[in-house]
């Protein structure tokens, strides 16, 4: 098997589950541009109506149901092949969940997800063995997610040998390989992850996602846990492997700054459900659901002599368990207030539409905003009392 | 905003060589090693490095609540010229009851979970003034409405876990202010929150300060933060300063080669680069730091003359940095390559008198 051509394969033949050689490919690819960004369009992994709910139990012994967390509530969309997806949205809007139900580490309530049109769902343990090779997952912690008791060696030479890569000696210098790909030093392969810094660990994780030559990989929070220093080299290196590799990503996190850097479409998730989804520079520059606008507004300015007045959101982001009524947001949203409270914030669920090519937005409202209604909206708010939404009128 | 410039009265904290270090079982930690700066009255002050690099440890010391295996070795922390270093238990406790406050790294950490909010900011009152119990509720309450908390009367009633991240911090910053300090030190006040409670956060300790007219220390890794809030900005790496100016001289016009890497490294709204800078190495082990310039291994500039410890040089008025480099960038004058005796003496000569 050549690198090249597996790398970017879509023949699901040529990826059989326990062959001796699977996953060498991606150690020995060559860095030359077999990673050139695919068509536009062309569709990896699509994700339809999914939803989570985390039951909440109650009673003497836990088994009457109270209720539900609404972790992922009716999420759709396409992730297409090449191409890195960011995901933004507060804490506890669901992105891990999102992320973990995709990848189907845990069940989902329902819905369905597609990876190259195959119905993730209703594979069988065997046939996800295969799919699985294709999905990996870099988790945000880099500390939590590596066993301490195993070396570099073991942990990331795990997936192959569970997918059928018994020969320690083609698994050692596979191991070697991506040590080497990901910039770690080869020779450190017996050491342990409390001998590695927390940039070096995330290395080893993502070193350990790309040991399988997945197509797809979840990067949940990859460089949150890092120095501002380290987290610039993870970047780059996420980046230079996905040329490299012609890697896809769905790219988690909820530093709005990093997420423009990396991603070529960006979704904004609010409560479960995706309120915004568009090409990054429409998304960054002419955000169309307010939500967005204030996510945007409330980044710190990273240039003293542009301190400004900014777009605050009041309150905290309601409990996912009772959902606000209609539109998620409109307990906070500026636009609604400023446009009289009208009724269909409230009694309509707005559904994610497409406003233009490349820009999707779930407000009933989103031909209102403008950078005049923006500005407005952050000269009349008061300064202090931004603890909770004024009553509404 | 104060202008930083302008403030004629001098000194509301000032520290000098200030030395904490751990005394592990692995060695010492120089987590604080000879830091000097100053806050005048009303001015804000950024704090910025990365993990570890001696932040918390430095604000610590300011109260004093160092605990073993460290101690305050060295140096001093002038408290409007006294300094604090020889109070006694009880003076200190009249400082930190009254002229400094602090909001810790960790809101959880710091209120105690077994008493209501509106207890905590009432006993915080109670030991600054001298006035009855009823008197002091009532003030908390007052408080919590200061800091944006709706139904204050019924929240202060509440325990901290029945509130979520933002209204702890604001509690916390409620507290804090409750003894109308002169001094708020706020230590990473809103790097476990969201953006926009972040941003609440931020806007609510620009007006507060504006109307108690009070300094505040602001600790934080966060260099967007520092660029909203701060009139000036010291740089931490490994436990010393190693560059201090006004806010825009460090965002436009940075001296020190590991605070022009720390900017060109984070990506930025808007931000066009497709490759980021980045700054190679990690940050050294503290129980085995290098000798000379503890940036050396990483810095893109370094000389053969980095192995001496470097000088402390004036860039320009009011800006500082610690390194070799000339404030044109050039390499000293007495060569890149100059052995260490001469560098050393050249380091005394450079350095900033006072430092
Ligand atoms: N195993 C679980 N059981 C019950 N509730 C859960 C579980 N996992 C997650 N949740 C809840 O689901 C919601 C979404 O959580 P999730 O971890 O996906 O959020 P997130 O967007 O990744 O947040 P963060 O930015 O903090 O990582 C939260 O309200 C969370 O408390
Ligand atoms: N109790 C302790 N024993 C030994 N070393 C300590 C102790 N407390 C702190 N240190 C060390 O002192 C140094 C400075 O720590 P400090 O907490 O001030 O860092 P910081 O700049 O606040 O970092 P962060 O951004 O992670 O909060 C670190 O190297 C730390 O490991
Ligand atoms: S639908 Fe209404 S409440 Fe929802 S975001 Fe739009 S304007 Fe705001
Ligand atoms: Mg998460
Ligand atoms: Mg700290």
């Amino acid at each position: 098997m050549t690198t090249d051509s597996e790398a970017n394969t879509m023949d699901d033949a040529s990826r059989a589950p326990g062959a001796t050689d699977v996953g060498t490919s991606a150690a020995t690819g060559s860095v030359d541009g077999n990673g050139a960004r695919p068509s536009d369009g062309e569709t990896l992994v699509r994700v339809q109506d999914l939803v989570k709910h985390f039951p909440i139990r109650g009673g003497l012994l836990g088994v009457s149901k109270l209720g539900a967390v609404r972790a992922v509530d009716g999420v759709s969309f396409d992730v297409r092949r090449g191409e890195t997806l960011g995901l933004v949205g507060e804490s506890g809007c669901g992105k891990t969940t999102l992320g973990k139900v995709i990848l189907r580490l845990i069940p989902a309530t329902s819905g369905e997800v597609y990876i190259k049109d195959r119905a993730m769902f209703k594979q069988s343990g065997n046939q996800m063995k295969a799919i699985r090779e294709d999905m990996q997952v870099v988790f945000q912690d880099p500390y939590a997610s590596l066993n301490p008791r195993m070396t570099v060696g073991e942990i990331v030479g795990e997936g192959p040998l569970v997918h059928g890569l018994s020969n320690r000696k083609k698994r050692e210098a596979l191991v070697r390989e991506l040590l080497g790909r990901v910039g770690l030093n080869q020779s450190h392969i017996h050491r342990y992850p409390h001998e590695f810094s927390g940039g070096q660990r995330q290395r080893i994780g993502i070193a350990r996602a790309l040991a399988l030559n997945p197509e797809f990989v979840v990067c949940d929070e990859p460089v949150s846990a890092l120095d501002v220093s380290i987290q610039s080299q993870v970047l780059n290196l996420l980046d230079d492997l996905q040329k490299e590799l012609g890697l896809t990503y769905l790219f988690i996190a909820h530093n709005l700054a990093v997420v423009e850097h990396i991603s070529d479409r960006v979704g904004v998730m609010y409560l479960g459900k995706i309120v915004e989804l568009a090409d990054v520079d429409t998304l960054y520059r002419d955000p169309r659901h307010p939500y967005t606008v204030a996510l945007l507004s409330a980044v710190p300015e990273t240039d003293p002599r542009r301190r400004r007045k900014r777009l605050v959101l009041r309150g905290d982001v309601p409990s996912p368990v009772n959902p606000p009524s209609g539109c998620r947001f409109h307990t906070r949203c500026w636009l609604r207030e400023q446009l009289g409270n009208p009724e269909n914030c409230v009694t309509e669920e707005p559904p994610l539409r497409v406003l233009a090519p490349g820009q999707q937005a779930a407000c009933h409202w989103a031909e209102k905003i403008s950078p005049e209604a923006i500005q407005s909206a952050a000269d009349r708010q008061p300064t202090v009392a931004t603890a909770e939404p004024a009553p509404a009128a | 905003m104060t202008n930083a410039v302008d403030a004629g009265d001098v000194g509301l904290l000032e520290l000098r060589d200030l030395k904490t270090h751990f005394f592990t079982q692995d060695g010492t930690v120089r987590a604080v090693d000879g830091v000097t700066f100053e806050i005048r009255d009303g001015q804000t002050l950024g704090v910025v490095g990365e993990s570890g690099c001696g932040k918390s440890i430095t604000a610590m010391s300011v109260l004093r609540l160092i605990e073993r295996p460290g101690r305050i070795i060295g140096g001093e922390v002038l408290l409007r010229g006294k300094n604090v270093l020889n109070y006694s238990d009880q003076e200190m406790r009249d400082v930190r009851g009254n002229q400094i406050s602090m909001i810790f790294q960790e809101p959880m950490t710091s209120l105690n979970p077994v008493y209501t909010c509106g207890d905590q900011i009432a006993e915080a009152v109670e030991l600054h003034e001298a006035i009855s119990r009823r008197e002091a509720w009532g003030r908390a309450i007052e408080m919590l409405a200061q800091v944006g908390i709706p139904e204050p009367a019924r929240r202060a009633k509440q325990y901290p876990h029945q509130m979520s991240g933002g209204m702890r911090q604001r509690v916390m910053i409620a507290m804090a202010l409750s003894t109308n300090p002169e001094l708020l030190i706020a230590d990473e006040p809103t790097t476990a929150l969201d953006v926009t409670i972040q941003a609440q956060i931020l806007e609510l300790m620009k007006a507060l300060r504006e109307r108690n007219k009070m300094a505040i220390m602001l600790i934080t890794h966060d260099l967007g933060v520092v660029a909203e809030m701060a009139d000036e900005v010291v740089v931490m790496y490994s436990g010393k300063v190693f560059e201090r100016a006004d806010a825009l001289t460090i965002f436009e016009q940075p001296h020190n080669p590991y605070t022009r890497g720390l900017l060109a490294s984070i990506p930025r709204l808007g931000d066009k680069r497709e490759r980021l800078e980045v700054i190679r190495g990690v940050v050294p082990n503290p129980l085995n730091l290098p000798t000379g310039c503890l940036f050396k291994r990483r810095c893109p500039y370094a000389m053969p003359v980095c192995d001496t410890p470097p000088p402390v040089r004036q860039v320009k008025a009011g800006h500082i940095s610690r390194c070799w480099l000339t404030p044109e960038s050039e390499p000293p004058s007495i060569g890149a390559d100059a052995p260490p005796e001469v560098a050393e003496a050249a380091a005394q000569e450079l350095t900033v008198a006072g430092r």
